[in-house]
């Protein structure tokens, strides 16, 4: 067993709270786990050699900020963490009508009825890494928002993390049946931190749900989530999971369509600085009848970055009548970089219709010289040859406040991505 | 305005220009005429730095500046324009925000303002309308499935757009029928003036009916082995390139 790992397990053991037979569970299950190697499939293409002997005791950097990053006109409910702790007093926020918000820490009775609704419900009872949140979460919030309830206010839960930090925490969702709300993960921060933040979603009945996961951490962080959801009948998701790189990035997105007729979009945007890595996993699931899923995750890897892209769409057997299409395009900058895509349908209905496919393209030397003959700069060019199908998802995004937020940051990160 | 003294050029370690030499006055038209392989586009490239054309020997100078300095977007900025023989396809970006793009870069290099959107759009049209391309090309990707025809005429109306002062046109003649011959020919002449000129390179006389050029010159085997006026381009009309051969072993 890895060293970390071992301490994991005996920090766990030590925190007593209303959350240990949580804890407990997490432990008994982690003692039977295998360290992943680059044989074990989840992780064939994350090494986790970086986390294996980790000890990140001290903070060895102050934290960057107590505040949420501004965006304009977003006009959002900020609850910020800071290394995994609230800066916001959760108790006393000013929530919009039918929304209840619920520190997980020191949690009242009801806090913890509405906790015990959603945790464990949606998240894959076996990953790794969502057993050491389960171990050693103490801090996260629980948003309830009730039935019928139409929440025009973002909520937004930021999540800061510091150089030499190491932090766990959680996010559990319910909307009520017919409720409509935008829930934001805003993940960012500098140095060499170790986090892990997962997130589950229940979508009741014909419920909509906006949701945004941003994972906007630096080079040296190892970075390791999940956004779950679970869907009710005829119930509409639409997601946009944006990350950048890091040493160790690794992002799963499962979706369940538990009932009838829920449609689910997803749209997933990476870019990777040279050298770094990022990993989406995705796994949605039609159990029932008429569901529809439309996933396009694109992504652009710099010079030595490494990218890996797994989708998986399952449509059981009862699941006819099911539309999903999963697309993955990537563009390389350089013959260094690597994406490794791997886009999968399978399906035991007999009455689905169903696309895939992946493409990776990489930069024509001949379109960037036309372009140049024409006055316009070698960086402009590659701007405009590479940005166009990320920027294309990043105007899909329905909240435009967040769209005119995002794009230029994408942008001038993508400037500094230049090929090799 | 140009001048090009002992130009040698490498293209994967083969020597194509041997020792060219060159003179283009403001407001000049030259033609170069030449068989297949001389290195006729060899030279737009140069010219154009293309990055797999290697100049090994020789001087160009641009309007007191010494071009082989200049970077390919640069070069453009400096007012060097060249019409491809075969402009490639980028269907990602639209015809439109790269016009818009090229020629505010453009503009910005003279100390111009940039175009609005409305003053853009309006020169855009006209410039269509010139080369007889329907509007709706602007919204397509860059040449994006253009007929070969199209993306010749896509050239000229970026090049009036531009307001270039050295157009190099690279075989903007061939493929085209004797309609679009003399739309593209037109589109030339419209912008011909006293401080711009060009060097308009076709394998044959036709386009020189149209376009009247004051310099003819024979481009053989990597060197200019012929200058002369109009009646050059009528000789290797009558005559073809067979005489080259001779002129070779003469020289040898
Ligand atoms: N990119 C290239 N790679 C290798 N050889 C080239 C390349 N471009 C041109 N050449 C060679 O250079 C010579 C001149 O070609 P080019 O300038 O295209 O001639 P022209 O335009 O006069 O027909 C030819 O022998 C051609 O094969
Ligand atoms: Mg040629």
């Amino acid at each position: 067993m890895s060293q970390w790992l071992a301490s994991v397990i005996d920090r766990a053991n030590s925190v007593d709270d209303w959350l240990r037979p949580v804890r407990q569970e997490a432990v008994a299950q982690l003692k039977q786990t295998a360290w992943p190697t680059r044989r074990t499939e989840a992780w064939r293409y994350t090494s986790l050699h970086a986390l294996k002997d980790l000890t990140l005791a001290e903070p060895t950097a102050a934290p960057a900020s107590t505040e949420a990053p501004a965006i304009t006109d977003l006009n959002s409910l900020d609850i910020v963490f800071v290394d995994g702790v609230p800066t916001t007093d959760i108790g006393s926020l000013n929530t919009p009508e039918g929304v209840r918000i619920y520190a997980l820490d020191n949690a009242s009775e009801e806090a913890q009825t509405q906790a015990k609704k959603v945790m464990n419900q949606a998240k894959n009872a076996s990953h790794l890494f969502g057993l050491v949140n389960d171990a050693l979460a103490q801090q996260g919030v629980v948003i309830d928002v009730a039935d019928g309830a139409i929440v025009e206010q973002p909520i937004r839960v930021v999540n800061y993390v510091s150089a030499g930090v190491e932090s766990h925490n959680r996010v559990l969702v319910k909307l009520g049946a017919k409720a409509q709300a935008t829930i934001i993960e805003h993940g960012a921060g500098q140095g060499n931190s170790m986090n892990t933040a997962f997130a589950e979603y229940l979508v009741g009945d014909e419920a909509k749900l906006e949701h945004y996961r941003f994972a906007l951490h630096g080079a040296d962080a190892i970075h390791i989530g999940g956004s779950h959801f679970k869907l009710g009948e005829a119930s509409r998701l639409n997601s946009t999971i944006v990350g950048y790189g890091s040493q160790v990035s690794r992002i799963d997105t499962d979706i369940v369509h538990a009932a009838e007729h829920a449609d689910a979009k997803m749209n997933c945007i990476y870019l990777l600085a040279p050298s770094e890595h990022f990993d989406l996993h995705s796994l949605i699931e039609h159990a029932e009848p008429n569901g529809t899923t439309e996933q396009n995750a694109r992504g652009i890897v710099g010079d030595k970055g490494r990218a890996v892209f797994s989708g998986r769409i399952l449509i059981h057997r009862d699941a006819q009548k099911t539309l999903a299409e999963l697309h993955n395009r990537n563009l390389l900058l350089s013959r260094g970089a690597q994406v490794s895509t791997k886009p999968a349908l399978e399906i035991y209905a007999d009455d689905v219709q169903c696309a895939h496919g992946a493409t990776i393209a990489e930069i024509e030397e001949d379109d960037l010289y036309y372009l140049q003959t024409r006055g316009i700069s070698r960086e402009q060019a590659l701007v405009m040859l590479n940005f166009g199908f990320i920027q294309e998802l990043v105007k899909q995004m329905p909240n435009k406040a967040l769209s005119a937020w995002l794009e230029p940051l994408l942008r001038e990160r993508f400037k500094t991505m230049e090929p090799a | 305005m140009l001048k090009i003294e002992g130009l040698h050029a490498n293209v994967e370690g083969n020597e194509i220009l041997k020792g060219l030499d060159m003179t283009v006055n403001p407001g000049e038209v030259h033609a170069i005429m030449g068989p297949n392989g001389a290195g006729k586009s060899t030279l737009g490239y140069v010219l154009s730095a293309r990055e797999e054309y290697e100049v090994t020997a020789g001087k160009v100078s641009f309007k007191e500046q010494d071009l082989l300095e200049l970077e390919v977007d640069e070069r453009a900025r400096a007012g060097v324009f060249l019409a491809f023989q075969y402009p490639v396809e980028i269907p990602g970006v639209s015809n439109m925000e790269f016009l818009k793009e090229s020629v505010n870069a453009v503009r910005k290099e003279r100390g111009q303002e940039a175009l609005t959107a409305a003053e853009f759009l309006k020169r855009a049209k006209e410039a269509c309308k010139q080369v007889n391309l329907p509007l709706d090309f602007l919204k397509r990707g860059v040449n994006e499935g253009f007929s070969g025809g199209e993306k010749k005429r896509n050239e000229i109306m970026q090049m009036i757009m531009l307001e270039p002062t050295l157009c190099i046109l690279d075989e903007s003649d061939s493929g085209l029928d004797i309609d679009a011959l003399k739309v593209v020919a037109d589109g030339v002449n419209s912008q011909r003036s006293d401080d711009r000129s060009f060097i308009v390179i076709t394998h044959y006389q036709r386009l020189l009916d149209f376009i009247k050029p004051d310099f003819v010159h024979i481009l053989a085997d990597g060197k200019i082995v012929k200058s002369g006026g109009p009646e050059l381009a009528k000789e290797v009309e009558a005559s073809g390139y067979a005489w080259l051969e001779n002129h070779e072993e003469a020289s040898a």
